[in-house]
């Protein structure tokens, strides 16, 4: 065995390591996260939206009033304070603007 | 200056991965709508704050509880709460009573409003539900839209744009914001429920609770922890401004002065060994307690165009929909539409209204923002909602539908 030849096999066992320690992360991070942790932590998550979607929807079913402009209290408060929607104090105080983010500084 | 997508005065960086914790395994990435999470695979995490959100559903889905919140107001909240002279005001959306049960033991997606009520009422709270605001919202966006409509119908150069947005989910809002400023003025310029709620306590509220405006603190109960951002914008201070008008001179203060997530809430609770379970259900304590279905199911995708499509329809037509579960917009699907063709009295004449419904924004959102640009979107009015079924499933609701994070800190 030529000395050059040595210095390559040292050489490949010290790349093959550091391969080795990347796959090694790459293992470590599959470990954490089994195959189909994705696809069962979705699952898992759409019941416990469903469950509380359906509580919701239970809240609208049963309430006495269902549409927004039948609030008696929404009314009480346009008449008594708040003028009528659009109008000059929703304007002030209901409405709002936006802003460029790409402008900031 | 270097740039910021963050105005002064915002809260910067309210989610953060914590290294030492990171086992770098990518579940964030994948729930994150902005791609704003960075590093590779097993290697520490860390998340670009100016593509960030804060919408925390990298937090809530993370499996070893690597992620934070750098804000809390539970402490303040408990301070304010002690003190005789300040009233304070909780404004509980519409997800949190069907998800705090989750935190005492009660089945997922229990309903507990009388019971959050009689929490909030030993706790100390005046209760000015989210909901009622949610039903003013309706007003105010619904007429915005309709006022849209009509002024393009009518070929009026200065009709408002559409499709109109939705302008509810701070997510989404910060979202188009950051990446899409041409599209801004397709937004509703309605504020959203939490803030129409802060502003209305100060203001008409203060006749109400017969209270000076500085002496009321108003604290939002949200399922998502990006509502912490948009309360910390610096223009929502418009009870301040309005009672500054009207010759007051109290130092400014802002609309919604704290916000607490359902899963702060349940703490505090806990904090003032108040069992949410086993106490009483209770009513309410003024006109800012009644709501109806319609502003509840702003909790849920599709629920704002539902809401909207209700009240939109009967000052259309002149009468109510004969069946108010509008069904094409409800359910899981990414992107929800339907049409709707009714006869608008104004314009004597049929008008098709094409809806659709948005939500999981980051898996959903492009294709139809890429049509609105190109001119070429089919819609007039498009709700969006940043979390996955909407903000039942926000990033501050209790984890997993249990109260606790899955794994723990492994
Ligand atoms: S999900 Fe959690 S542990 Fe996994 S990479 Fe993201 S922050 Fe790190
Ligand atoms: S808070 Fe939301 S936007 Fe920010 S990194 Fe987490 S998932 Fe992404
Ligand atoms: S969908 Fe709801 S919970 Fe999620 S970011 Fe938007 S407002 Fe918050």
């Amino acid at each position: 065995m030529s000395k050059k030849s040595y210095l390559f096999a040292e050489d490949s066992f010290f790349l093959s390591r550091r391969k080795f320690i990347a796959i090694g992360a790459a293992f470590a991070a599959a470990l954490a996260l089994p195959v189909g942790w994705f696809s069962s932590k979705l699952e898992r998550r759409n019941e416990y939206i469903k469950a509380r979607t359906e509580g919701l929807y239970k809240d609208d079913a049963i309430a006495k009033l269902r549409v927004s402009h039948a609030n008696p209290a929404v009314e009480k408060y346009y008449k008594e304070f708040g003028g009528q929607p659009l109008g000059h104090l929703s304007h002030d105080l209901l409405h709002t603007h936006f802003v460029d983010r790409t402008k900031l500084s | 200056m270097t740039a910021t997508t963050y105005q002064p005065g915002e809260i910067q960086g309210l989610i953060k991965i914590d290294a030492s914790k990171c086992k770098g395994c990518d579940a964030c990435k994948k729930f994150c709508p902005t791609n704003a999470i960075e590093g590779a695979s097993g290697a520490a995490h860390s998340i670009d704050q100016d593509k960030c959100v804060g919408c925390a559903q990298c937090l809530v889905n993370c499996p070893f509880n690597a992620i934070e919140e750098t804000h809390s107001a539970i402490e303040t909240v408990i301070k304010k709460l002690a003190d005789k002279n300040i009233t304070v005001v909780a404004i509980p959306a519409p997800s949190v009573r069907v998800a705090i049960g989750e935190e005492f033991g009660l089945g997922t997606g229990s309903l507990v409003t009388g019971k959050m009520y009689g929490a909030m009422n030993k706790a100390g709270f005046r209760i000015f539900d989210c909901n009622f605001a949610a039903d003013l919202t309706i007003m105010e966006e619904g007429s915005e839209f309709i006022h849209r409509l009509h002024a393009t119908v009518k070929g009026d150069p200065n009709a408002g744009a559409l499709p109109q947005f939705t302008s509810c989910c701070p997510g989404w809002v910060r979202y188009l914001e950051t990446n899409y400023p041409s599209l801004l003025p397709n937004l509703s310029t309605a504020k959203s429920p939490q803030q129409m709620a802060g502003t209305v306590a100060k203001t008409y509220g203060a006749k109400i609770y017969d209270m000076e405006p500085e002496k009321i603190f108003t604290v939002s109960v949200m399922p998502c922890t990006a509502k912490k951002v948009e309360a910390s914008r610096p223009e929502f201070n418009d009870a301040w401004k309005y009672h500054k008008e009207q010759g007051s001179r109290a130092a400014e203060y802002p609309d919604v002065d704290a916000v607490l997530t359902t899963r702060e809430l349940a703490k505090l609770f806990k904090m003032l060994d108040i069992d949410l379970a086993s106490t009483p259900e209770y009513k309410g304590d003024s006109l800012f307690s009644e709501y109806t279905g319609a502003g509840t199911i702003f909790g849920v995708t599709g629920g704002v165009m539902e809401a909207a499509l209700r009240t939109a329809y009967k000052v259309l037509t002149g009468s109510e929909m004969a069946k108010l579960e509008f069904e094409p917009v409800r359910g899981l699907k990414g992107v929800k539409e339907a049409s709707v063709t009714l006869f608008d009295n104004e314009l004597s004449q049929n008008v098709t209204v094409n809806v659709a419904v948005v939500h999981d924004m980051g898996n959903n959102i492009e294709p139809v923002l890429r049509d609105v640009m190109a001119g070429t979107s089919k819609y007039h009015f498009i709700e969006v909602m940043n979390c996955a079924g909407g903000c039942i499933n926000g990033g501050g609701q209790p984890i997993e539908g249990t109260g606790s994070s899955w794994l723990g800190n492994i």
